[in-house]
C-alpha cells in the first residue's frame, strides 16, 4: 500500500443493524478535506430527504482531517456531523470536541467513522488499531460518562481514549452530549448515539501520522507559530494587564497571566503564571489563566493547573480541586471552560449564595453544575437551558403546564435561596426525562411550542434568542454588527464560528484591526468600532464569508477555530500581523502537495456551500432568506431611544439586514432572492452531483 | 560553533558548574533555555544539530498540563513522523488514569479522570541500565559523545526484551519499523514544552532526577 501523508487514508463504516464493520478509502472525500467536509458529504449523499434525527436511516459521522494528530498546535478536534434533533427540521448540525480522541483516531489509522443503522441491544465500538469490534455495553448502559470511561478503559487499556454518552444521551434527550476525557463535550448529538444504542467509542492507536516533508521542517513551522504568532486563548494577543514587554493591554483579553497570579492548588505549592511574554515559547501554557477569568478570584486557590486538548499549547480548561464538592456528593475534581461553567450559572438565575467566602457562590454553582452535566451528558444549547427554565418559572407558565405534584416536588426553595444544591435535582430530571419539566431538554424551539412561549420569550433582549429555529446568539450583532449577525444566521444551531470574534476581541486597537481587515477584504470599512456601526457594505459581506469559510476549513483540517486562524500576532515587530497562510504551510509540509491559502479557502467554500445545499434539502425549501435566515425582533428593537448606526448601540436595522443578506448571498454566488445555492455555483465548486440531486427534489432556485 | 568545540566546552567541569549556577534556581527550577544556551555561543542552528551534553531529562509534574507536545516533538525529531506511542517520554498513556490505569477509586487516583495530576515518565539513563543489560543483541550502548543509552538501529531485532526489562517500560517497539526506541537526551521536548515542565539536568544528579520524575 502506498504511504499516506497527513490523511490516514481510510475510514470506518459501522453498520449497527447488521453488525458489519468495513473500511473505505478516504480519497473520494479529498475535495472536502476531512472533518466537517466528510460529514456533510456523507449526510448529503446517504441520508434520504425527510429523515429525522432519531430515525434508523439517520447516520452520524465522526471525522478528523489531514492535520489532526500531525502535531500542529491545537489539532486534536473531532467534528461530529448528523441531523440535529433540537432543530425544528432536524436539519444537519455539527458538534465538536477536543481532548485526545481525535488524535487517537488518527493514530489508529482512520480519518472518519460513519455510524449507520441501529443496534437492538446496547453496544460499544472498540477500535484497537486494525482490530475493530462491536462489544456488549449492557454493563455500562445506565451509567454516567465518567464510570463508563473508566470501565471501558480498563478493558481497552489505560492508553485508550473513550468517547461516551451519559444517561441523557441514552434517553434521547435532544440536548445531550458526546464526551471524551473529563470535560471535552460535543453538544447536541448524544441522543443520536442513544437512539442507535451505541454507548461509546473507544479508540487506541499506535501508528504514525506520516509527513511528506522532513521532521525538521515541521518542527520549524511549529516553532514559528509558537514564537512569532500564537497569543493566548481565542488568539488574544495583548495581556489583560499592562506589562513592560507589551505596548497594549486590554481588560477583556484572555492573556491573563501576570505576576502574583498563580495556579494556587498545584502539587507542591502555588505556581506563578507570571510574565509570559510574546515569543517565550516555554511559557505559552501559562498565558491563559482561565480559572479566575471564568469563575472569579476565588478560583485561584483551587486551581491545580490549566489543561486542554492534545497538541494544544494554550490550556484553556481550568482544572480545579474543590474539597467541599464532596459535601454535594461529587468528586472534588472538576475541569471545564467557558459555557461548561457558565451554563449552570444561567440555571441559577436567582443568583448564587456564598459558600465558603464572599463571592465564591458563582464558582461553586459552576463547578457543581459542570460536574453533574458532564457526567449525565446534558447539553445546554449554549446556555438556553437555563434561560428556558427562567422563563417557564418567572412567567408562571410552569404552574400551568406542570402537574401540581411535579411542580411541588421541585425544590424551588433552593433556587430562591440561591443554593447550588438545586442543580443536583435539576440535571437529574433532564437527564432521565423525569416529568414535564424535562422537556426543557428538547431545546428552545420545542419547549416554546409545547408550552406556548410567546413574543415576550422570543423577543427578550436579555434572553438572546437569535433565531426562531431555537438557538441563541453566539458572537452575533455585538461582534462587528452585520458581520457577526450574518455569521449567526447561516447555521442550523448556534454559530460556533470564532474567526471574527477572535480578531475583534484580540485586544488590538481598532486602527490596527482596520488595517488587518483591509488586507483581507480590500477596505478598512469591513469593520467598525464597537457600538458604533455603519450601514451595510460589500466589505462586511466579504468579511462574513471569510470568517465562515475559515471556520469550515478548520473544522475540516481539523484545527481549533477557537485559536485559528493566526490573523494577528502579539509582536509589535511584526506590526501585529499574523499569518493567514499558515494552514497551507502546514498542509504543504505534511502532505507534500502544494497548498495555498486560496486553494484551501476554495475547498472550504465548497464545504460551506454543501452545508447550505444540505440545509435546503433538510428543510425542503429554497426560501432560505425567509425560512432560515431570519432573526428575532430584539436585535432590531433594543435600545428604543437610540437609532441604529449611531454611537452607543449594537442594534441592527431591518431593511439594512436584508441588504446584508443580499450582499452575502452575492459573495457566495447564491441566488440573491432566496439565498439558495445556484446550479452554476454548485458546478463551479465541483458539486454538480449535489445540483442534480437538488434538481430532482425540485430544490434549485429558479 | 562546531560540534566538537561544543562538546569540548561542555566537557570542562567548570563550564558545567557555571551552567548550573547561571540558572540560579537549583536543580528543580533548572531549564535549558535558548537564552542560556546563547550565552555559550549556541545559535538556534547549533541547538538543532547538536545533542545536549551529558545529562538526563527530568520533569516537574506539577507544571505538566498534559498537552503532549513533548511526545509529538520527540517523534518528529527522532523518527520524522508523529507517533506518540513510541515517544521516549510518556504522557498520553498515563493521561487519563495515571501510570497504573483505571481502578475502582479512579476519581482519586492520578490522571485527568482522577485527581488531575499528570504522570509523565522519562528515561533515567540508568547507571546500570536494565534495558541495555537485558538486550540479547547488545543493541543498547552508551553514546560516546553524550553518555546517553541509545539503541543501535542496525543491531536491534525488535524482540522487546528492553521494554520488558526497564522498570518503567520506557523503550517501545515501533510497530512500523520493528525497532526499539528510547530516550537519547536530545532535549527537543524540553525546548517544546509550553510550561517549562521539562529540563535536562546533569548526569551526576541522577538521584535527584529519580525524585523529581517520580513514578
Ligand atoms: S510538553 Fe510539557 S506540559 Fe506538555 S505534556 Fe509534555 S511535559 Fe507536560
Ligand atoms: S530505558 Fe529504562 S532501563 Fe533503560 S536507561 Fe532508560 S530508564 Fe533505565
Ligand atoms: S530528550 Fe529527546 S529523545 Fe528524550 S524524550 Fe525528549 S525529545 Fe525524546
Amino acid at each position: 500500500m502506498n504511504k499516506s501523508y497527513g490523511w490516514a487514508g481510510k475510514l470506518l463504516r459501522v453498520n449497527l443493524t447488521a453488525g458489519k464493520i468495513t473500511t473505505e478509502p478516504t480519497s473520494k472525500y479529498k475535495d472536502f478535506i476531512g472533518g466537517m467536509g466528510i460529514g456533510y458529504k456523507v449526510i448529503f449523499d446517504e441520508v434520504p430527504a425527510g429523515t429525522k434525527a432519531f430515525d434508523e436511516a439517520n447516520k452520524i459521522v465522526f471525522a478528523v482531517g489531514p492535520l489532526t494528530g500531525s502535531g500542529a498546535p491545537s489539532s486534536s478536534r473531532t467534528n461530529i456531523t448528523s441531523l440535529f434533533p433540537s432543530n425544528p427540521y432536524n436539519a444537519v448540525g455539527d458538534s465538536h470536541m477536543g481532548g485526545n480522541f481525535a488524535a487517537q483516531l488518527k493514530y489508529a489509522g482512520y480519518d472518519a467513522i460513519i455510524i449507520e443503522g441501529k443496534s437492538n441491544r446496547p453496544v460499544w465500538l472498540k477500535i484497537d488499531n486494525d482490530k475493530v469490534t462491536l462489544e456488549d455495553a449492557s454493563k455500562v448502559w445506565g451509567k454516567g460518562i465518567k464510570d463508563t470511561t473508566a470501565q471501558l478503559a480498563s478493558v481497552m487499556g489505560k492508553d485508550s481514549s473513550i468517547a461516551a454518552i451519559g444517561q441523557a444521551g441514552e434517553n434521547m434527550v435532544n440536548l445531550s452530549v458526546i464526551m471524551n476525557g473529563l470535560s471535552h463535550s460535543a453538544g447536541g448529538h448524544g441522543g443520536i448515539l442513544g437512539s442507535k444504542m451505541l454507548k461509546a467509542i473507544g479508540v487506541r492507536g499506535n501508528r504514525a501520522v506520516n509527513i511528506a516533508g522532513k521532521g525538521r521542517e515541521l518542527l520549524k513551522l511549529n516553532n514559528y507559530m509558537m514564537k512569532d504568532l500564537i497569543g493566548a486563548n481565542n488568539q488574544h494577543v495583548v495581556p489583560s494587564t499592562p506589562q513592560p514587554w507589551a505596548e497594549f493591554s486590554h481588560k477583556g483579553s484572555r492573556w491573563t497571566a501576570r505576576e502574583g497570579l498563580t495556579w494556587g492548588a498545584a502539587e507542591g505549592g502555588p505556581i506563578e503564571t507570571g510574565i509570559a511574554a510574546a515569543g517565550d515559547v516555554n511559557r505559552v501554557g501559562y498565558r491563559t489563566m482561565k480559572a479566575t477569568f471564568d469563575l472569579g478570584p476565588s478560583a485561584e486557590k483551587y486551581t491545580v493547573r490549566m489543561g486542554g486538548c492534545q497538541s494544544c499549547p494554550i490550556r484553556c480548561m481550568s482544572q480545579l480541586r474543590i474539597p467541599k464538592l464532596e459535601e454535594y456528593g461529587l468528586s472534588p475534581y472538576v475541569a471545564n471552560s467557558c459555557m461548561g461553567y457558565f451554563s449552570p450559572q444561567r440555571v441559577m438565575f436567582k443568583g448564587n449564595k456564598d459558600i465558603e467566602e464572599k463571592g465564591d457562590g458563582k464558582m461553586f454553582a459552576a463547578a457543581i453544575g459542570a460536574s453533574l452535566a458532564d457526567d449525565y451528558g446534558v447539553w445546554c444549547n449554549y446556555g438556553l437551558l437555563g434561560t428556558d427554565l427562567k422563563h417557564g418559572y418567572e412567567s408562571g407558565i410552569f404552574k400551568k403546564v406542570l402537574p401540581a405534584d411535579e411542580y411541588n416536588s421541585i425544590p424551588w426553595n433552593l433556587l430562591e435561596e440561591k443554593d447550588p444544591a438545586f442543580l443536583i435535582d435539576f440535571y437529574r430530571r433532564i437527564a432521565f426525562k423525569e416529568g414535564e419539566l424535562a422537556h426543557l431538554g428538547d431545546g428552545a424551539y420545542w419547549v416554546a411550542k409545547r408550552w406556548d412561549f410567546g413574543d415576550d420569550y422570543w423577543n427578550n433582549v436579555k434572553y438572546g434568542l437569535w433565531s426562531k429555529l431555537g438557538f441563541p446568539k453566539h458572537h452575533s450583532n455585538e461582534t462587528n454588527g452585520q458581520v457577526g449577525s450574518l455569521i449567526s444566521c447561516m447555521f442550523n444551531r448556534d454559530a460556533q464560528s470564532h474567526t471574527l470574534v477572535n480578531l475583534v476581541g484580540s485586544g488590538l486597537p481598532i486602527e490596527i484591526q482596520k488595517e488587518v481587515v483591509a488586507e483581507i477584504v480590500g477596505s478598512p470599512d469591513g469593520i467598525d468600532p464597537q457600538l458604533n456601526y455603519t450601514p451595510m457594505n460589500e466589505y462586511k459581506a466579504r468579511l462574513a464569508k471569510w470568517a465562515i469559510i475559515k471556520n469550515c476549513l478548520h473544522d475540516s483540517l481539523t484545527l481549533c477555530n477557537w485559536m485559528w486562524p493566526m490573523t494577528v500576532s502579539p509582536h509589535k515587530s511584526r506590526n501585529y500581523r499574523g499569518d493567514l497562510a499558515l494552514e497551507s504551510k502546514f498542509m504543504t509540509v505534511v502532505t507534500g502537495e502544494n497548498y495555498t491559502e486560496q486553494s484551501l479557502d476554495l475547498a472550504a467554500e465548497r464545504i460551506f456551500t454543501l452545508h447550505r445545499a444540505l440545509t435546503v434539502k433538510n428543510m425542503n425549501t429554497v426560501d432560505m432568506r425567509n425560512e432560515h435566515d431570519g432573526m428575532t425582533d430584539w436585535v432590531f428593537d433594543k435600545d428604543p431611544d437610540i437609532k441604529a448606526f449611531t454611537p452607543g448601540t449594537d442594534k441592527m436595522d431591518r431593511e439594512d439586514m436584508q441588504v446584508a443578506l443580499t450582499m452575502f448571498y452575492k459573495e457566495m454566488g447564491w441566488d440573491e432572492k432566496t439565498g439558495a445555492p445556484t446550479r452554476a455555483t454548485l458546478e463551479r465548486l465541483g458539486l454538480g452531483d449535489v445540483a442534480n440531486q437538488l434538481a430532482k427534489l425540485n430544490l434549485l432556485p429558479a | 560553533m562546531s560540534k566538537d568545540l561544543v562538546k569540548k566546552v561542555f566537557d570542562k567541569e567548570t563550564t558545567r558548574r557555571e551552567f548550573l549556577k547561571l540558572t540560579g534556581k537549583g536543580i528543580a527550577g533548572f531549564a535549558v533555555t535558548s537564552s542560556i544556551l546563547s550565552m555559550f555561543g549556541f545559535g538556534e542552528e547549533a541547538m538543532a544539530a547538536t545533542a545536549l551534553p551529558e545529562g538526563l531529562l527530568v520533569v516537574d509534574r506539577s507544571k505538566c498540563t498534559g498537552c503532549q507536545r513533548c511526545e509529538i516533538t520527540c517523534t518528529l525529531q527522532n523518527d520524522g513522523k508523529i507517533q506518540p506511542f513510541i515517544s521516549r517520554i510518556k504522557v498520553s498513556e498515563n493521561y487519563n488514569f495515571g501510570t497504573s490505569g483505571p481502578k475502582m477509586n479512579y476519581q482519586y487516583e492520578d490522571g485527568q479522570m482522577g485527581n488531575l495530576k499528570m504522570a509523565p515518565v522519562t528515561c533515567k539513563q540508568c547507571r546500570e541500565p536494565f534495558c541495555a543489560n537485558a538486550c540479547p543483541k547488545n543493541a543498547i550502548v552508551a553514546d560516546p559523545n553524550t553518555g546517553a543509552r541509545v539503541v543501535v538501529k542496525d543491531k536491534c531485532v525488535g524482540c522487546g526484551t528492553c521494554a520488558e526489562a526497564c522498570p518503567w517500560s520506557l523503550p517501545t517497539i515501533d510497530p512500523e519499523t520493528n525497532k526499539a526506541t528510547k530516550c537519547v537526551t536530545c532535549g527537543a521536548c524540553v525546548k517544546a514544552c509550553p510550561t517549562k515542565a521539562l529540563s535536562i539536568i546533569s548526569w551526576e544528579d541522577i538521584s535527584k532526577a529519580h525524585f523529581f520524575s517520580k513514578r
